[in-house]
Parts: C-alpha cells; sequence; structure tokens
C-alpha cells in the first residue's frame, strides 16, 4: 500500500521535502517504515528520529491521519493510515 | 480611574468600536480582556507581534519577559524593536513602541529571562501566559509553572517557514511535558526565521489566547495547530494527555 509521510520542523530540512509517498508492506510498523527512511536519508535522519538506543525518540511526535499516537512507539500499527506524520520539536521565537 | 469592573469606559468603548461589533465579544468580552494580565516571553519574532496584537485588542496588563540587549541580528523580525535602540535592553525598546500604539493599557518590564528563580513569581502575576520563548528548557519551566498554578499557557513556536501553537489549560488538555518528556537532544539556538513567519504564528496564538480570555467559544484545546507557510497548508492535530506526565499527571 502507498503510505504518504509528512515531515516538518528540523527532519523536512534534513529530508528535504515536507512530503513523499513511499509503498510499505503489510503489516510493516511505524518503525519498520521509519527504519526504512534512515537508509535513504542516514546519519542526520537517525539522529533525529532515533535515540541512542535505536528507539523512537520520546520527543519526535508521530501523527497518524491527523491524531498523535500516544504510548509506545515502537510497536505502532500502520493498519488502514493513509499520512503518517512526524514532527520534530521546535521552539524558535 | 476612570474604568468601572465590570463595564467599559466611554473612551474604551470609541477605541475598541469596531471589535465589539465581533460575534460573541461584545462589550463582556472587551471587559474581560480589559481586566486581565498576559505575560509575554520573549518579545522577539513571536513574542513582539503577539504583545502588540494584544495591546490592539485591549488587554489590561502587559508583562514583558525578555534579557538581553539589541543586537542586529533581531531586526528582520523583531518588530517592537526600532534600529536607535541598538545595544540597549530590548524590554524597552519594546514597551516603548507599545506605549506609543496603546498608552490606555498598562504594561511592566522584566529584563531577565525565566530561570529557576524567578518562573513562580512571574507566572503568579499573569492570568495568562504567552510562551514566545527560543530555548525549551525556558519552555518547560512556563509549563511547569502554568501547570502547578493553573494558568493557561499558549504554547507558540516557529522553524524556518513553519510555526505551531498549542493552547495548554492544565488539568484539560495535553502540557507541553506531555508532548515532549524530556528537552529535545537537537533543538539548536539558532533557527531559521523570517519575519513574517513569525508575525502569522504570532497573531495564530494572540487569537486563541483572545477567545480563551474573552470567553469567545472555539479555543483548540487538545489541538496543535500547525501552519506551513510554504505550502500554505494549515493543520489541526489531536493531541493527547501523557497519563504518566512527570508534570500534569496529578491534575
Ligand atoms: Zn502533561
Amino acid at each position: 500500500m502507498t503510505l504518504t509521510i509528512d515531515y516538518t520542523g528540523q527532519l523536512a530540512s534534513v529530508v528535504g521535502a515536507s512530503e513523499e509517498a513511499v509503498e510499505v508492506a503489510e503489516g510493516d510498523s511505524v518503525a519498520d517504515v521509519l527504519k526504512g527512511r534512515l537508509e535513504v536519508y542516514g546519519e542526520k535522519f537517525g539522529e533525529l528520529v532515533f535515540d541512542g538506543e535505536g528507539r523512537i525518540r520520546s520527543t519526535l511526535l508521530v501523527v497518524l491521519d491527523g491524531e498523535q499516537a500516544a504510548g509506545d512507539k515502537e510497536n505502532l500499527s500502520l493498519e488502514g493510515v493513509k499520512v503518517l506524520m512526524l514532527m520534530t520539536p521546535i521552539a524558535g521565537g | 480611574m476612570e474604568d468601572i469592573e465590570n463595564e467599559l469606559s466611554d473612551r474604551d468603548r470609541a477605541i475598541y468600536e469596531w471589535q465589539l461589533n465581533v460575534p460573541g465579544l461584545g462589550e463582556q468580552g472587551q471587559v474581560k480582556l480589559r481586566n486581565s494580565t498576559a505575560l509575554v516571553s520573549r518579545i522577539g519574532g513571536l513574542g513582539g507581534p503577539l504583545a502588540l496584537s494584544l495591546a490592539a485588542a485591549g488587554i489590561g496588563k502587559l508583562i514583558l519577559v525578555h534579557g538581553g540587549h539589541l543586537r542586529p541580528d533581531d531586526l528582520n523580525r523583531q518588530i517592537l524593536m526600532r534600529h536607535d535602540y541598538l545595544g540597549k535592553n530590548r524590554v524597552d525598546a519594546a514597551a516603548e513602541t507599545l506605549r506609543q500604539f496603546n498608552p490606555h493599557i498598562e504594561i511592566e518590564t522584566v529584563a531577565e529571562n525565566f530561570t529557576e528563580g524567578n518562573a513562580a513569581d512571574l507566572v503568579e502575576r499573569a492570568d495568562i501566559v504567552f510562551d514566545a520563548a527560543p530555548l525549551f528548557e525556558e519552555r518547560f519551566l512556563m509549563n511547569r509553572e502554568c501547570v502547578l498554578q493553573q494558568k493557561p499557557l499558549i504554547d507558540c513556536a516557529m522553524f524556518n517557514m513553519e510555526g505551531q501553537v498549542i493552547p495548554i489549560v492544565p488539568g484539560e488538555t495535553a502540557c507541553l511535558a506531555c508532548l515532549y518528556p524530556e528537552v529535545p537532544e537537537h533543538w539548536k539556538r539558532r533557527f531559521p526565521v523570517i519575519g513574517a513567519v513569525s508575525a502569522l504564528i504570532a497573531n495564530i496564538g494572540a487569537m486563541e489566547g483572545i477567545k480563551l480570555i474573552a470567553g469567545l467559544s472555539g479555543v483548540n484545546l487538545n489541538r496543535l495547530i500547525y501552519f506551513d507557510t510554504l505550502a500554505m497548508k494549515l493543520q489541526k492535530v489531536k493531541i493527547v494527555r501523557n497519563p504518566d506526565c512527570k508534570i500534569c499527571k496529578k491534575l
């Protein structure tokens, strides 16, 4: 299935786009998709998305079809999800 | 003072006449604005235009919190400043601009940033807090104090061509620590910014605050309002409280 990924903040700068469409396999989780994007975008992407233990950062907002995904981000299902939005924290004034 | 607690003076009716006709605001809403104190930290690219819009709307008192002196590289976005204030206190420049614009509101200046030492006292003096600080350490302090004192906080942030506003009502909505449980490791003090983007996000924040203060409907509770000025796209992201939030879980 095709998933749209929206990137905001520093992540959009690293990716060089605010949106992309990717093909994901049935049963893929958010973490699976992010590991796939890491292979494409490399280290700077990894720093913003994963912590030192390879887990999705606590400060990365993961938004599924317009709703923030609460709780454990490691096992988030993408079933039925059309848009995955990834928001890195911003604080500029 | 000619103001009567629950009524507008003739002078205020004359000044705010055009907004008294806004549905839902009216004289009652205007009185609530006049009787309120808003704290804005800081008063740069975001906080400056935000404070200006609150002054235009007739907020009763503004507390401007910002340390440091005006630098040339502030002037692409900090619209309350002036070139002849370079090297001088930012809050003094901001207060002078605002007093010239609206001499009928009270303005207090605090020439320092939020710290562990002043946070409780500053929040105590305000009815509502507008967060426009560039560092998460300051933002978390404001958030913690607003939760402790149960005061609304309008968290405004921007980066590059984007920005976001989160209206926080302690006990009712997610707080900043619900979203970000720790200081983000990769946020940098210096960020790309165009003044018009800051001002736009500031005015979204001002409107959420004005609605809250004046008792208007439509405050975006448990929403993160995100605006991308490149695509001109507005999105309201539904956010949730973290039941384990170390700041607000007791409320
Ligand atoms: Zn919280």
